[in-house]
């Protein structure tokens, strides 16, 4: 669909002595036009609302066939023809340069296609100058230009946070990271002023998270990990005494979300969001799988198999490093969920269970909430000898279904 | 890390020019002509020959462009763009607050700067190369009909299972920190969005087509003898004697040297500590340079400044093995470079300049170079 939004055009003559009449002498024949007669139409492509090009009419086929003719260059074009994103202060303007994009001329008019889609709500401005033009060196010329605006459709706030876990109100000292999942996709850039850890008091906690530039989303942007500085994070005896460690034993804190944290639209989140816990002695247990249960399901069934922790098990890794396999290492199929505030994991199959012996493979770099794998401790000494091979293992517990 | 770790060492401009042309032939062998596309965009690091390579998280890979930009450098001339994120804004046709610059690294050849952009920061955020030329020109860097390559960051495969039987969407990412070229291979640091760990990737170049890379994870002694996984934020090889040697900071903020002959497919390597930076403190970015015959390090940091440090000393620095008691500083001496402040990202320029991005008063963006110090 192409639409013109010649309402929108604001004629605004930069030289104000082209008013009237504006001629020039091009090696000896008069191109010149009426100033009312160039136009700056701003065309819509397609059907997305943001894509755009500009267009220069009311030019002679004389003009036209000239400026083909001149072979006009990628570096020439922009000086004839730009396209400028309008600032608020004029001054501010200077040194930007225009708009990158393609030029055409075809169907009797000149045509500049930006490569990118026009922002909602913000101004641009087209300008056309005919003294640029290849041909026209030396003569006196007009700039025409025309400003232009995507209205922004505010639309209404509508993402919320889903979810967070660790679920549990009651979270370690030494607690590593959160989950944050989103209903829909979030903006970037921002983030570590959106998000504040708040103690009783409701004081800051000052820079409790190990801030990455780049920022931990999934790959559809509606989940964020929010990982402890692990320098905040209380170590044995030896408390950092400069800055304190983020989270205390005893001690009640709040994570919140402020509400003007942008969703992928450029929205604010329906509401604030707060999770307030109450921090418990540090783990520094590594997750031990001889004290899990398993809840075998009955032959012929589709019941949920079920794997029970003694602790709440990391949701992300939960969900990623457990697999149930056959007895020849074959994969069966189902969904895993974690529940119970990540205290049970339940496996429920595509089909139904057949009997035999099966085996639920737990890759040892899953993680309780403190960040301890199974086997080993977050904190090592590694003083103490160090492993030489890195090996990225399996446990396997068997069942056997009747 | 921005620059390959072989111009270091060579004294004379133009001289990198003519190794670096001579290695381009046999650099492309095995790229196809194209218009790479990205899902994001950034860190950068040129290889030689113009070799840009570009790490995009989204699609976890690692694509070597040949650039094709091997003209020398035409002066000797500064650069200096004030207003560096709004001049971008302009060109990409946005609202400045809608650009986020995710790297740079300066063409070693030709001294132009490229920068990795993402244009937006929503769900319809577009990534963008952006090249700044010595006369301060910017311009969308022409990616049409290039040679490239691409190396796919393998996902961690699982021991003992067949197929996979959960059905969930995997929304693990590996985010990379830093990528750099050392002699022969792509150097990638990455970091899970789940299982907190710290990854270096040692990928052959030039890319083979089922190549998987390897990967190697890093530990280091702080915190008080013990083990942390942390994230390495910036890293930058350089040379101890005859030896090839890896310096790597970590976000909270030990410096770490690693011998690069360790970096073997499955090795657990653990890393001397030489200097601890102190909390409250993130590093940016490294680079090394010589000066009067010496070499040094610059590391740039959000917190705690510029620091000069001279990399003779790190052979004699002991392993810090002991608690940091006050959270603070430890190990090797530093200079800190008080009037360069407002750093976001460094690189080299050439052998006497660094180029930085530094926000200045108002929260504006700059480009400059600077003398290095």
């Amino acid at each position: 669909m192409t639409r013109v939004w010649s309402a929108f055009i604001s004629w605004r003559l930069v030289s104000v002595s082209f008013l009237a009449w504006v001629g020039f002498l091009v090696g000896g024949t008069s191109v010149g036009a009426a100033a009312s007669e160039y136009g700056l139409k701003w065309v819509q492509l397609s059907s997305d609302k943001r894509s755009f090009v500009v267009e220069v009419t009311g030019l002679t086929s004389k003009v036209l066939s000239r400026i083909r003719a001149s072979g006009l260059s990628a570096a020439g074009w922009p000086k004839v023809l730009s396209v400028f994103v309008e600032q608020r202060d004029p001054m501010d303007e200077l040194g930007i340069p225009p708009m990158v994009g393609t030029y055409r001329v075809e169907r009797g008019v000149i045509l500049f296609k930006p490569t990118y889609p026009l922002q909602p709500g913000v101004s641009y401005r087209a300008e056309f100058r005919t003294e640029t033009l290849p041909f026209a060196a030396g003569a006196q010329g007009l700039t025409i230009s025309s400003s232009f605006k995507v209205p922004l459709v505010q639309s209404a706030a509508s993402t919320v946070v889903r979810e967070v876990y660790p679920t549990s109100d009651v979270l370690p000292e030494n607690l590593l990271k959160f989950y944050i999942h989103f209903s829909s996709p979030m903006s970037r850039g921002r983030l570590y002023e959106h998000i504040h850890l708040r103690n009783a008091s409701g004081a800051e906690v000052v820079l409790p998270f190990l801030e990455i530039e780049e920022e931990l989303w999934d790959p559809s942007d509606s989940r964020l990990t929010l990982f402890i500085d692990p320098g905040r994070i209380k170590r044995g005896v030896q408390p950092l005494e400069q800055v304190g460690p983020a989270l205390e034993t005893g001690k009640r804190y709040t994570l919140f979300l402020d509400r003007d944290f942008k969703d992928g639209m450029g929205n604010p989140l329906k509401e604030a969001f707060a999770k307030s816990f109450l921090v418990s002695l540090p783990d520094r247990d590594p997750p031990d799988p001889a004290t899990w249960k398993i809840e075998s399901p009955k032959r012929l069934s589709r019941d949920p198999l079920m794997l029970v922790f003694p602790e709440p098990m990391d949701h992300a890794l939960g969900l990623r490093m457990i697999h149930v396999t056959n007895e020849s290492g074959s994969s069966v199929a189902g969904e895993a969920e974690l529940i119970d505030q990540e205290r049970r994991w339940r496996f429920t199959p595509d089909g139904r269970w057949n009997r035999g012996r099966f085996f639920i493979q737990v890759q040892t770099a899953i993680e309780d909430l403190a960040g301890n794998n199974i086997g080993k401790p977050f904190d090592v000494d590694l003083f103490e000898g160090v492993q030489k091979r890195f090996v990225n293992s399996t446990v396997r517990l068997a069942f056997r279904i009747f | 890390m921005k620059q390959p770790f072989k111009t270091l060492f060579l004294s004379v401009a133009s001289a990198g020019a003519l190794v670096a042309g001579a290695q381009a032939a046999s650099l492309t062998d095995g790229m196809k002509e194209g218009t790479p596309t990205f899902k994001s965009a950034g860190p950068l690091a040129f290889g030689p020959g113009g070799i840009l390579f570009v790490a995009d998280s989204k699609a976890a890979t690692i694509t070597a462009i040949a650039t094709g930009d091997t003209g020398a450098a035409p002066s000797s001339r500064g650069l200096k763009v004030e207003g560096i994120n709004q001049k971008i804004a302009g060109l990409l046709g946005v609202a400045t607050d809608q650009i986020l610059i995710n790297d740079m690294a300066v063409n070693p050849i030709s001294r132009n700067t490229y920068l990795a952009v993402s244009r937006g920061r929503g769900t319809d955020a577009t990534p963008v190369l952006i090249k700044v030329d010595l006369e301060g020109q910017l311009g969308v860097a022409a990616l049409e009909k290039v040679k490239f390559a691409r190396a796919e960051l393998p996902d961690a495969p699982v021991d003992g299972v067949v197929g996979q039987g959960n059905r969930q969407s995997n929304p693990r990412q590996e985010t990379i920190t830093d990528v750099g070229f050392l002699e022969d291979r792509v150097l990638v640091a990455g970091l899970s969005n789940e299982e907190f760990s710290s990854t270096l990737r040692a990928i052959p170049f030039p890319f083979k087509t089922v190549e998987k890379g390897t990967s190697v994870e890093m530990y280091h002694g702080a915190h008080g003898r013990f083990e942390t996984r942390s994230p390495i934020r910036t890293f930058v090889p350089f040379k101890v004697g005859n030896h090839l040697q890896l310096l790597a900071a970590y976000t909270c903020t030990p410096l770490v040297q690693f011998p690069v002959d360790d970096l073997k497919p499955g090795a657990k390597i653990k890393g001397k500590t030489v200097a601890e930076l102190g909390n409250r403190n993130r590093p940016l970015d490294m680079i090394v340079y010589q000066q009067d015959g010496k070499d040094y390090l610059l590391l740039a940091n959000n917190n705690r400044g510029l620091m000069k440090i001279r990399t003779d000393q790190l052979e004699n620095t002991e392993n810090i093995t002991t608690p940091v008691p006050d959270g603070d500083k430890k190990g090797l001496t530093y200079e800190t470079i008080a009037n360069w402040t407002g750093i976001e990202q460094l690189d080299r320029f050439d052998s006497k300049r660094a180029l930085v991005m530094r926000r200045g008063e108002g929260g504006v963006l700059s480009l400059e170079s600077l003398a290095l110090p």
